[in-house]
């Protein structure tokens, strides 16, 4: 394989990666704050996929108010499952919880199915053109996906590190009762994590969709499993390590697929996903916690 | 006067009974049903496939307590194995021949080869995934599952030979599951989970479930007894698989997606997760309500995501909890309420012979 | 009196900080030793270093003279270790006599194959074991609750139940973890009495950590006094009732 090819298709991972990494992001802070494994995270983006197909397509709205639809419907549909769904479980048995969020992302997937219908809906692209960097043809498509997860990256570290919000969702995420003896507002915080993750799953869909421009009602969980991959891979609960989790898998994607064996794509992400489980559970950046005995 | 126990081996003659009087009535009404009689025939054959996956699974989630979601890779390895070696069999040309009874043969070495090919996999999976637990434990099995799919999908290009047939499909099964086969297997399959419970090792599981740290201080092995409940899961699943086989004739990889897994589990929650009769009247309802109402079907998979969500949230055990049947022990406990029943009558009766009495007096 | 329990030198660090160092404390047959101390002072640390929880950074632990080094919790059962815990552990949603037979299983011998088949050997066996788990439940006046769930017993009955629960493995040491908590003075009565018969009937050595004092002063031969993890006094309960140290511990220093 040719070097240019080598890095057309390393971009071509980091593009997927960074998708993979926004919405690995929503999974590791929502996991962080109430250990959820969110299967309905994935679908959110389906959902605001959809959004922004229908903006753009049925009711003729310019691209950016297309965008911000998708990203406000995605953030309140996360907050509205959370409210709806999660927090009555709240002091649920673990397994409870896990089974809800799996009925709620097969609501959203069949639903989808219902309402919108199976097949697969394609719009066209939203951004086009592309750029030549040496001797590598890189399109502008890839080059804002990954500059949009990389700020916003840097963005939400400031954030959870920097801000009062912020403060309140590592202490929660630390001890759920000592925080709210501290005076902070679970229900606040948790809605907010809830909030902040639905919207960059919103705008990963957007992301997502000016690269492969189609949305079905399933597009959604693989992304979202393999996402969940990427933040168990980095670490949970840890935002670096989502970043560095989603690119990750997506550079591990691409050169499966450029090594010529792209049916096994699916397959090699689960096989990270069991090495690292077993292995280093904690992942690269995720820290280990014990149980009281 | 003492309590009214019926002993085991009666037990055991009352549930031969019942189990013997079941198939009389459903082999009754199969045959009394006409030209209908096909089609409620792949229902019950449906049935009994789905209540083999759902008891099966309950062991694992029920109780053991744990949340595999790769299910139907389990039941995806024994269908393969079982068809691919049924199709190597005479026993496609005994079927059509008529020789039923010549076929049997096969088909247990069928289903044995599919629980045994189902078990190994249970084992290598089940040794690195029961390390972990809860939601880890979730994934890394539905990790599991979809590389199995993936496998069974794209082996022959590894291979160099035709194998499984991958996404084109493996056809031309001998169609060797009736309903007889089916009951017999359903049978046997849900009373080698019930004596595997209610014996010293069923309350290990149980115990394991309930509190692994304490199970472990009263010396209860946890490894053993985790792999084993999972190999044992898996098995069934497989066993599950090569009756599929058998009734569909032909199999394709896209049948035993993670979906496929949630179906199961659909069942064993709503039934209840712990209760064998819960994981039964589950399957059999979920399998047979959306045939008889057909235009169910499709809003079928967006009503059994909100019964579960709605099951969560209300009545998070499930219809039966852990509730678990024994029709000796109902018919003790009818007895005894007969009885007690009839010495509050005399107590009353002999309080209103006094009353009357002292009136008198 | 042979010796049961042997601990030379124990510690445990976790991240920097020791958590028990330099713990000593010898317990024999048909010896009850209380294990007391302040919050904090590493009590139930002790207790799981013992059961094999944690693995100890320094010191040896000997069971009748047998190291333990290594062994997991499963394994320290089977040598006969058994406990109960500061907060009930019971199978819940398992019966009162399930509790218990589910001890016997380390010493109960039917395969799988054998109980789905149910042999000779599986009736022979639940037979037994039933009786023997019935006889356990009548010495402390708990068969009346047999079959009923664990988790529907009265909180008394509950850390009754816990403790017929690890008597149930045949163990040569009990180790019983704050058995009075959330006790009435009757209830705890009753418990010394019942921790005594223990002692009378199982001939076995017990380690007992408690905060109640007329409980541990009333039972104890012997009590060790542990604050940050050492051990600041051994003795009788005379000796540690009137011990400076250990009253300051306690109570703080005296304020001139």
């Amino acid at each position: 394989m040719t070097f240019s090819l080598l890095i057309a298709q390393l971009i071509n991972g980091l593009q997927t990666g960074s998708v993979y990494a926004l919405v690995a992001l929503g999974y590791s802070m929502v996991y962080g704050i109430i250990k959820l494994l969110n299967f309905a995270h994935g679908d959110i983006i389906m959902v605001g996929a959809y959004m922004v197909y229908y903006a753009i397509a049925s009711f003729a709205l310019p691209p950016i108010v297309a965008i911000v639809m998708a990203v406000a419907v995605s953030t309140l549909l996360g907050v509205f499952v959370e409210k709806v769904a999660y927090t009555p479980l709240r002091s649920a048995p673990r397994l409870s919880l896990l089974i809800t969020a799996i009925g709620v992302s097969f609501l959203l997937e069949n639903g989808a199915q219902l309402v919108f219908g199976a097949d697969q809906k394609s719009m066209d692209p939203l951004i086009t053109g592309s750029v030549m960097l040496g001797s590598v043809n890189v399109s502008y498509v890839a080059l804002v996906t990954i500059a949009v997860s990389v700020v916003i990256m840097i963005l939400l570290t400031l954030m959870v590190n920097k801000t009062k919000a912020g403060k309140a969702m590592r202490a929660v995420s630390e001890d759920m009762g000592a925080a709210q003896l501290m005076g902070i507002s679970l229900n606040r915080t948790i809605s907010m994590t809830f909030a902040i993750g639905s919207a960059l799953a919103g705008i990963g869909s957007v992301l997502y969709l000016c690269a492969y421009t189609q949305a079905s009602p399933t597009m959604g969980s693989m992304l979202g499993i393999k996402a969940f991959v990427a933040a168990v891979l980095g670490g949970i609960g840890s935002i670096p390590g989502a970043m560095i989790g989603g690119f990750t898998i997506g550079v591990l994607e691409a050169l499966v697929a450029a090594a010529g064996f792209s049916m096994w794509k699916d397959a090699a992400v689960f096989l990270v996903l069991i090495i690292v489980l077993l292995f280093k559970p904690t992942g690269f950046l995720g820290r280990k916690i014990q149980e009281k005995v | 006067m003492k309590a009214f126990k019926i002993k085991t081996p009666v037990r055991y003659i009352i549930n031969t009974v019942l189990v013997a009087l079941l198939w009389t009535v459903l082999t009754l009404f199969i045959s009394g049903a006409g030209l209908k009689g096909e089609y409620y025939r792949g229902i019950l054959i449906t049935i009994g496939i789905n209540i083999i996956l759902a008891t099966s699974l309950n062991v694992v989630c029920g109780y053991l307590g744990q949340l595999p979601l790769g299910h139907a890779g389990f039941m995806a390895v024994g269908a393969y194995a079982g068809a691919i070696f049924m199709k190597s069999t005479p026993a496609a040309q005994l079927l059509r021949a008529g020789n039923n009874a010549a076929v049997i043969p096969y088909i247990i070495i069928a289903v044995i080869i599919s629980a045994l090919v189902a078990g190994v996999f249970g084992l290598l999976i089940g040794i690195p995934a029961l390390r972990l637990k809860g939601d880890y434990l979730a994934i890394i099995t539905l990790g599991f599952g979809e590389i199995i799919r993936v496998v069974i999908t794209n082996i022959d290009s590894v291979l160099g030979f035709k194998f499984t047939y991958g996404a084109s499909g493996l056809a031309r099964i001998p169609k060797f599951t009736s309903l007889n086969v089916i009951f017999v297997f359903t049978a046997v399959c849900l009373f080698l989970i019930h004596v595997f419970m209610k014996s010293r090792h069923g309350r290990a599981v149980l115990s394991i479930r309930d509190n692994e740290i304490a199970a472990e201080s009263v010396g209860i092995n946890t490894t053993f007894y985790k792999t084993t409940a999972f190999v044992f899961s898996a098995m069934l699943a497989g066993v599950a698989g090569c009756l599929y086989a058998g009734y569909i004739g032909s199999l394709y990889p896209s049948t035993f997606k993670f979906m496929k897994s949630i179906e199961i589990l659909v069942m064993v929650v709503l039934g209840g997760m712990g209760s064998m009769l819960g994981s039964v009247i589950s399957a059999v309802v979920l399998t047979a309500l959306p045939e008889v109402l057909r235009s169910f079907s499709d809003y079928r998979m967006v009503v059994y995501s909100l019964a579960l969500v709605l099951m969560m949230l209300f009545r998070p055990k499930g219809l039966m909890g852990t509730y678990d049947f024994s029709m000796g022990n109902s018919i003790e406990k009818i007895v005894a309420r007969i009885r007690a029943r009839k010495k509050a009558k005399e107590a009353k009766a002999a309080d209103e012979a006094k009353e009357a009495k002292e009136v008198k007096s | 009196m042979s010796n049961v329990l042997r601990c030379e030198h124990l510690g445990v660090v976790f991240g920097g900080l020791a958590a028990v160092s330099d713990f000593n404390i010898e317990v024999n047959e048909n010896e009850i030793v209380g294990l007391i101390g302040p919050n904090g002072a590493g009590k139930t640390t002790v207790f799981n270093l013992l059961t094999g929880v944690y693995v100890p950074t320094s010191g040896v632990i000997t069971l009748c003279d047998k190291d333990l080094a290594g062994m997991s919790t499963v394994a320290r059962s089977h040598e006969g270790i058994a406990r109960t815990f500061q907060n009930i552990r019971l199978f819940k949603d398992m019966s009162v006599i399930d509790n218990v037979m589910n001890s016997f299983n380390p010493r109960m011998h039917y395969s799988i194959a054998e109980a789905m088949l149910r042999l000779p050997r599986y009736w022979k066996e639940e037979k037994k074991a039933r009786a023997r788990a019935l006889e356990l439940l009548h010495v402390f006046n708990m068969e009346r609750y047999a079959k009923e769930n664990a988790g529907n017993l009265p909180y008394g009955s509950q850390r009754r139940l816990e403790i017929i629960r690890a008597l149930a493995t045949n163990p040569k040491l009990l180790l019983l973890d704050e058995p009075a908590a959330g006790m009435n003075p009757a209830e705890t009565e009753n418990l010394m009495e019942t921790i005594g018969r223990i002692r009378d009937q199982f001939h076995i050595a017990v380690l007992l950590i408690e905060h109640d004092m007329s409980l541990v002063m009333g039972i104890c031969e012997k009590i060790t006094v542990l604050n940050f993890g050492q051990v600041i006094a051994q003795g009788t309960p005379e000796d540690i009732q009137k011990n400076p140290v250990v009253i300051e511990a306690y109570l703080g220093k005296k304020r001139d």
